[in-house]
């Protein structure tokens, strides 16, 4: 493309060298009629206009061009008047210098010097183009046609000034609005501005015959030329007003010639004079008309397009909130067609024929085109000759930068011409959002040029924010999905039942194992499925009187509304064959809008371990208390012989009471409240016994620890004796009560007291003294220390002594202990031993007051 | 309550093992006097005229044994019969080697008992 570019620019410029040529020898010849013989200048002279124009128009370093292409035709036109050769060489001097200062001249000091549509702009065209041009040119033109033709060197300047001005004046306005607003084709006017000016050009033509190329009267000279401009000037108001300095420029070109042309050919009302009399002042009069006539004409523009800029202002702001309202809650997926909706209306908002958005691919090298207008005429036009830019051309060439680009970047004015592509006029923002870079909107006018206002780019800074905060939400609404693609695929994987609960605790999500629960494993939740709501389900179930449902419905409705950060339930559930056990667990879903995760996990194998751990663990513990019962033995037998004796000593004095003659009813009744209360006692030892050896399932109850540890002391009070050691007693009795197994922690605290006498035997202290302590080292816990005053523990079993089969006695098996701390920790106490300072061993547990059941 | 009635001492630390015999022997028309431990019968009795102790082997801090060889100590013996919640023949033989009237084992015959107490009082001083 880019050489065909520069092949078709060139071809341009040539065409247009071309029509200057042929324009100019036109322009000479149109001249030469206006010419009035001796008098070498001409009324009108549009060659010079010409010139300018085409110097205006074009770019200084093609100036060149011009000057030569009109050289064959001055010399073409002028030769054929019968001039010397060196007058004609240096007329073609002064004409081309007096275009090239009237375009050095604008181009110097306008800001645009192709417009004509502020008061500056018309006024710098008329000081340097109108004036100053013809002015200083003239004095070169004069003094050569002076010297060659022998004319009188002032008139000659003066008619060269003259008519160079009104040509200037007249000509260069409409040719160079001609032209750039040809380049603006094809939209063309609407109809009815087209229909109002047809019907002006057609009234001022009407009108101009009529007043100029009428028959001469010379009583119409009244006020030299009053009447006849009367009927001209509204038509000329007329095109100023409504159709700018270029229906003013057109308005006055036709009056000029009507009028030149009546009083050169006798016609009008200037016809009655001579020639060269008549057309000075016309041409004096045509300008002052036409100096004024142009300003106000620009004043209007101005005006007009000050107006305009605020109504687009307006129209922009509009724009820009709708666009940025459209994209603020688009999801990611549906911002392909916003985009072709938006790159549409900011194009045709614009006025441009192209609009691409562009995008950095999933790598971030490459960029690629996102969305794409195209104005659908100029497509159509592009497509047929096979020119319209498509998805292949070289994309980075157009936008100037290619990753990896380190935002901000500047956005590019005409970066295609700049990389060689004929594109007339295009503009390049860069997109970025939070630093990073993420592609470009090219804004391209094909067919024309236009420029791009700093107004401009900071608008299109703006509109380019919104397409870049669009574009980062789409590539994280895409990176999101892909993540979330992941996790629901792995969601799937899980062999636990997981459902997804928004806030209000609706189903929103389930995996494939929620689905695909088997039947008979029935629960509360086994039915539902998305869309259904879970907790009001479990409130109707509970309401029912499910228990599980109740406790379910509690802790899911805690983690909704936050006040629990998860929950956690076991719970059994009724199978045909066996019981199958579920770890129920919820937690927070961790997104603004709330909502929980709910997932049912088969516990069965561990659940069943951990029964048949406990079991074990059980019935070892009965064994070892059957154990310990064993060698309380001969104890309780002292425990037991005390109420028989009592009762049958008590017994035998009754019965020999009722032979002595006086009975003492009162004696016989204290003879036998004393058997009761050995019977009981009795009885208290055996019940003691059973309760102790029971295997009944462990209950956990609250109990007093207190209470415990003086049935416990009951127990081996007899053993005590025997073995001559005292039991003291040191219970905190404000302890508060612990929830446990009875059985099981009186296990604990006989082993405990048991070892302590034992060890008590075995050490050197004459003391024979046992002493269990309860407190509170906290708010939390109680602890249940046995002190005992034996040899203590040696420093390297200390470590060793809870863990089962090790023993320091002759006779032991090693469980007792370890069954004290399996137990101990079922609670979710911790036990332990040290050593007494004053001497002996101290063991003690401490169990929490929150304690967990005992397993 | 006279002189001449002989005095059957009872030391026990269980109480109803105590009453019981109190008023057994009471019954039997002996004096009785009875105490909880070995030293509040080692504080009190200054034993005079004929008297026998029924004395229980196992106690808190001071067992029998020591209480009969206490006494022996003091050269004040007293005819002594062995009473125990717990008895093995080693304890008996023991028992007997210091010089026990009788070694009985809870509960005992009351007849045996008796028999017990009629000996000791015989051979008591």
């Amino acid at each position: 493309m880019t050489r065909e570019a520069a092949g078709f620019r060139e071809f341009r410029t040539a065409a247009a060298a071309l029509g200057v040529c042929v324009g100019y020898y036109v322009g000479a010849h149109f001249g030469f009629l206006l010419r009035f013989p001796p008098m070498t200048p001409s009324v009108m002279w549009p060659p010079n206009a010409i010139l300018t124009t085409a110097l205006l128009l074009a770019p200084p370093r093609h100036w060149w061009i011009y000057l030569f292409a009109a050289l064959p035709a001055h010399l073409a036109a002028e030769l054929g008047a019968g001039w010397p050769t060196s007058l004609v060489l240096i007329l073609f001097v002064t004409n081309c210098s007096e275009a090239l200062f009237a375009a050095c001249g604008v181009r110097w000091l306008s800001d645009a010097p192709r417009r004509f549509d502020t008061l500056r702009r018309v006024v710098v065209f008329i000081i340097a183009a109108v004036i100053v041009a013809p002015f200083l040119s003239s004095f070169l033109d004069a003094a050569a046609v002076a010297a060659v033709q022998r004319e009188p060197y002032w008139s000659v300047w003066q008619t060269r000034l003259f008519s160079n001005a009104l040509t200037e004046l007249t000509i260069v306005p409409a040719l160079v609005i001609a032209a750039t607003r040809g380049s603006a084709w094809p939209r063309p006017m609407s109809l009815a501005r087209t229909v109002e000016a047809a019907c002006l050009g057609a009234l001022l033509l009407i009108a101009g015959i009529a007043v100029f190329t009428g028959s001469a009267e010379s009583g119409t000279l009244s006020g030299p030329m009053g009447t006849p401009f009367a009927v001209v000037l509204p038509f000329m108001l007329w095109a100023a007003v409504r159709f700018g300095p270029g229906g003013a420029s057109s308005a006055l070109l036709t009056t000029a010639l009507l009028s030149i042309w009546g009083a050169t050919h006798g016609r009008g009302p200037l016809g009655t004079l001579p020639i060269a009399e008549g057309v000075l002042p016309l041409q004096i009069f045509l300008i002052t008309i036409a100096i004024p006539l142009m300003c106000l004409a620009a004043l209007i523009e101005e005006r007009r397009r000050a107006d305009d800029t605020l109504g687009e202002r307006l129209r922009f702001k509009q724009i820009l909130s709708n666009l940025s309202a459209s994209f603020v809650n688009l999801p990611g997926h549906s911002m392909d067609g916003a985009f072709e909706i938006w790159l549409r209306r900011l194009g045709e908002f614009l006025r441009i024929d192209h609009v691409l958005l562009f995008e950095f691919d999933g790598e971030g090298k490459e960029l690629v085109v996102a969305s794409t207008w195209a104005d659908p005429e100029v497509r159509h036009r592009f497509e047929d000759s096979g020119e319209a830019p498509t998805q292949g051309e070289p994309w980075h060439q157009l936008v100037l930068f290619s990753p990896p680009a380190e935002p901000p970047l500047e956005p590019v004015r005409d970066p295609g011409s700049r990389a060689g592509l004929d594109i007339r006029s295009s503009f390049t923002i860069p997109l970025e959002a939070g630093g990073e870079a993420l592609g470009a909107l090219w804004l391209g006018k094909l067919t024309a040029e236009r420029t791009w206002s700093n107004e401009l780019v900071q608008r299109l800074r703006l509109v380019a924010g919104i397409f870049a905060s669009a574009l980062a939400r789409r590539k994280a609404d895409n990176a999101l999905r892909t993540s979330e693609g992941m996790k629901s695929a792995i969601l799937a994987s899980l062999p636990s039942r997981v459902a997804v609960l928004d806030r209000e605790g609706r189903i929103i999500a389930v995996n494939e194992s929620w689905i695909r629960r088997p039947s008979e494993e029935a629960t509360w939740d086994a039915r539902l499925g998305v869309g259904a709501n879970y907790v009001a389900t479990c409130r109707h179930l509970a309401s029912a009187a499910v228990p599980l449902a109740q406790v379910a419905l509690a802790g899911v409705e805690r983690v909704l509304d936050g006040s629990r950060a998860s929950f956690a339930l076991e719970y059994a559930c009724g199978d045909p064959v066996a019981d199958r056990w579920f770890a129920m667990s919820v937690v927070p879903l961790n997104r603004h809008q709330g909502g929980a995760v709910i997932s049912h996990t088969d516990v069965t194998e561990r659940k069943r371990a951990e029964i048949d751990a406990e079991r074990s663990r059980r019935d070892l513990a009965h064994f070892t208390r059957r154990t310990t019962i064993g060698e309380l033995a001969a104890s309780l037998a002292h425990e037991l012989n005390q109420p028989l004796t009592g009762i049958l000593t008590n017994a035998e004095a009754a019965e020999r009471f009722l032979h002595v003659t006086r009975l003492d009813r009162d004696e016989l009744h204290s003879i036998m409240g004393d058997v009761i209360q050995d019977a009981k006692r009795a009885g208290d030892v055996i019940k003691r016994l059973r309760d102790f050896l029971g295997k009944g399932e462990p209950e956990a109850m609250p109990l007093d620890l207190n209470a415990l540890i003086q049935g416990v002391t009951k127990l081996v009070s007899s053993d005590a004796v025997i073995r001559n050691v005292t039991v003291t007693l040191d219970l905190d009795p404000n302890l508060p009560l612990v929830t446990g197994d009875s059985v099981q922690l009186q296990q604990v605290v006989l082993n405990l007291m048991l070892n302590a006498m034992e060890a008590i035997g075995e050490g050197e202290c004459a003391a024979h003294r046992l002493v269990v302590r309860t407190d509170c080292p906290d708010t939390e816990k109680v602890r249940v220390a046995v002190e005992d005053s034996g040899p203590g523990l040696r420093d390297d079993s200390q470590e060793q002594i809870f863990e089962p089969f090790f023993t320091t006695k002759r006779e032991g098996m090693g469980m007792g202990l370890s069954i004290a701390r399996s137990i101990i920790e079922a609670h979710g106490g911790v036990i332990g031993a040290t050593n007494n300072a004053g001497g002996g061993a101290i063991f003690h547990f401490i169990l929490p007051l929150v304690g967990a059941p005992a397993a | 309550m006279t002189e001449s009635q002989p005095t059957v001492f009872v030391v026990d630390d269980d109480l109803s093992v105590r009453r019981g015999l109190e008023r057994l022997l009471r019954l039997a028309g002996y004096r009785v006097e009875t105490f909880t431990s070995a030293r509040e019968f080692l504080a009190r009795v200054a034993p005079d005229g004929p008297s026998c102790l029924v004395l229980d082997v196992r106690m808190p801090e001071q067992s029998g044994f020591d209480l009969h060889a206490a006494l022996a100590a003091r050269g004040r013996p007293l005819p002594v019969i062995f009473i125990t919640g717990h008895g093995d023949i080693p304890m008996a033989v023991r028992a007997m080697k210091a010089g026990a009237v009788d070694f009985l084992t809870k509960p005992f015959d009351v007849e045996a008992l008796f028999h017990a107490v009629r000996q000791a009082l015989a051979r008591a001083p």
